[in-house]
């Protein structure tokens, strides 16, 4: 994993709860619907909000963007296709971290 | 480092699994300690039961209901009051305490008539109270009485009151968390949706998982009205019974305490719809943070803006000055479970406190990942830890402060060492920007108190206690 998406997982890890919700796939649904909007935040890309969900993911996401740009400052001179590159790399990493390695038994647990 | 196994655990190994200290470059997929599995015979837990979860932590926070607990009566009386949550109407849930006092006869021929007589002469009683949950307990889960049924013939004969029955006596689980899920989803399965809410605003919440500790709740919601947003229903601090049957409704739950409420939360989103916004409502940047969020999901960020410059502009030259105080501070949190991660950062990043120890009595591995995650390296992390660690943390660490329960705390007040209490607080509320100078000027005043130093005196002349004189196992260290 390149060092900027590591800068990012590193502020993720220490601040969102998001990452930890219960179960797998509330952790799937959130590692891919904030940080796709994030990534759209960071380079201006159009989105519609049509779900609840939606505006759910919008709000978490734009206090992580207001949080990347105030800590890392190379995130402003960064590409379309840097950013694009480096939010894949730091979803991975996420699902990764938390669904895939996690140690978590309760996190396939059919109820909640 | 691996998991850990203490000098005190030695008779016990099984307890390695439940004990890490963080090194640096680790995460949590390398480690992470057992958590939420039963207790190892021999060790001394802190645990409390699972009907203690229901009740104290959940249920026995509306300020308008009956909490009849069927079982002897010290299982009613030992949940009550013990935690301060205080209710705008007088504080009804804390004056009154109400148990069908099981006795052998009942265990004999059963408590289900005794039970009947109790909700009936309850309701007598109270005539202006026209709500009860039932708690079953050890004693009459096992002589297997059918609270459902009577409260059933109760409603029948009554139809002007509602019941809600929890099943969850203290075998039930493993500690107080079992409890928790036990009444969360007792509830969305059978209370929410039964009642339609007033709303009288454009925004709507949930507010999830704040049980009004020393008034922690009216400082959030001053907060949330504040931006224009009406909380439909709290979960359950300064709650009614009949708000918390309106939660589907809501448009948003926000979550502050995910251990005891996940579970409603998760039901809620998955039966409604209704999507989850996890904040932390401890400390000046999370609350912030928080308040940023439900102003981003309604689009209500300039009022969240005012709000939060408002608070600021009041509270925070107060937490400058004991930041400037507690920097370099070392403390412990051996609380329940969500306030190790609720706390930790908080803490270090507004007031400049190296949190060096955490223990959890209920915690689930999700807790311990987001603790773990936020924590320091070097910082001890225990899933239900037992009191002769405690002591080898002490003597590892060195705290300056441990946040604890009135238990531990006894302990600790015997080494000399200043405790505050992380669960009912001292002076709270601690919840919010005001809550966090009020935890600060706590913190400061039990550090800065010369009483520990005096208390250690021994007047007799014969130099310093240092409270380890007869504690077995420490030897050593006296």
């Amino acid at each position: 994993m390149s060092e900027r998406a590591e800068e990012l997982v590193t502020y993720i890890q220490e601040h969102c709860l998001w990452q930890f919700f219960s179960r797998s796939w509330d952790r799937d649904e959130n590692i891919e619907g904030i940080l796709t909007r994030a990534g759209e935040l960071l380079t201006g890309e159009p989105f519609v909000m049509e779900t609840q969900a939606d505006k759910c993911w919008q709000a978490e996401a734009g206090i992580l963007v207001a949080e990347f740009k105030a800590r890392m400052p190379w995130i402003a001179a960064a590409t379309r296709e840097e950013i694009t590159g480096i939010i894949a790399e730091v979803k991975g990493r996420m699902k990764e971290i938390t669904v895939e390695k996690s140690r978590n038994e309760e996190l396939r647990v059919k109820n909640y | 480092m691996p998991m850990t196994l203490f000098k005190c655990d030695t008779i016990i190994p099984e307890r390695e699994k439940h004990c890490y200290i963080k090194a640096p470059g680790e995460d949590t997929t390398q480690f992470l300690p057992a958590s939420n599995v039963a207790t190892i015979p021999g060790t001394l837990s802190e645990r409390g039961c699972s009907y203690c979860g229901a009740k104290l932590v959940i249920g026995g926070v509306l300020k308008d209901t009956i909490q009849m607990i069927h079982g002897p009566v010290g299982c009613a009386y030992d949940t009550w009051h013990t935690k301060r949550y205080p209710s705008d109407n007088d504080n009804f849930q804390l004056k009154y305490v109400w148990s069908t006092g099981i006795k052998e006869k009942h265990v004999v021929f059963g408590a289900e008539k005794q039970l009947k007589k109790c909700v009936l002469e309850a309701f007598d009683a109270m005539p202006g109270i026209k709500r009860m949950i039932i708690y079953t307990t050890c004693t009459t889960a096992l002589i297997g009485d059918d609270p459902k049924a009577v409260a059933e013939t109760v409603m029948k004969e009554r139809p002007e009151v509602d019941i809600f029955v929890v099943q969850c006596p203290g075998f039930a689980g493993v500690s107080q968390s079992k409890g928790h899920h036990v009444l969360n989803i007792g509830w969305i399965n059978q209370k929410v949706g039964t009642l339609e809410p007033k709303i009288t605003g454009k925004y709507t919440i949930n507010f999830i998982g704040d049980y009004n500790i020393q008034g922690d709740t009216y400082l959030v919601e001053k907060y949330i009205t504040r931006m224009g947003i009406q909380i439909m229903s709290h979960f359950t601090g300064n709650a009614t019974y009949d708000e918390l049957r309106t939660m589907h409704r809501a448009q948003l739950n926000v979550v502050n305490c995910a251990r005891s409420a996940g579970y409603i939360a998760n039901e809620l989103k998955k039966q409604y719809g209704i999507p989850r916004l996890d904040i932390d409502s401890w400390g000046f940047g999370y609350m912030a943070e928080g308040l940023r969020k439900i102003g981003g999901f309604f689009g209500l960020e300039k009022e969240a803006e005012a709000v939060i410059a408002d608070e600021y502009a009041l509270w925070k030259p107060k937490l400058d000055w004991y930041k400037a105080k507690l920097t370099g501070k070392k403390m412990c949190i051996w609380t329940g479970g969500p306030r190790l991660w609720h706390w930790t950062r908080a803490v270090e990043d507004d007031l400049g406190i190296e949190v060096v120890a955490m223990s959890s009595k209920f915690g689930h591995q999700e807790d311990f990942e987001k603790v773990i995650a936020r924590g320091r390296v070097g910082t001890i992390y225990i899933d239900d830890a037992n009191e002769l660690e405690f002591f080898e943390v002490i003597d590892m660490m060195k705290p300056d402060v441990i946040f604890t329960g009135p238990r531990v705390g006894e302990l600790v007040k015997k080494l000399h060492i200043p405790y505050i209490n992380g669960h009912a607080y001292h002076n709270g509320p601690y919840m919010g920007f005001e809550g966090f100078v009020n935890l600060a000027r706590d913190t400061y005043n039990a550090v800065s108190s010369p009483l520990w130093k005096l208390a250690a005196g021994d007047i007799r002349g014969k130099g310093v206690l240092t409270g380890l004189e007869s504690k077995p196992g420490m030897e050593a260290a006296a």
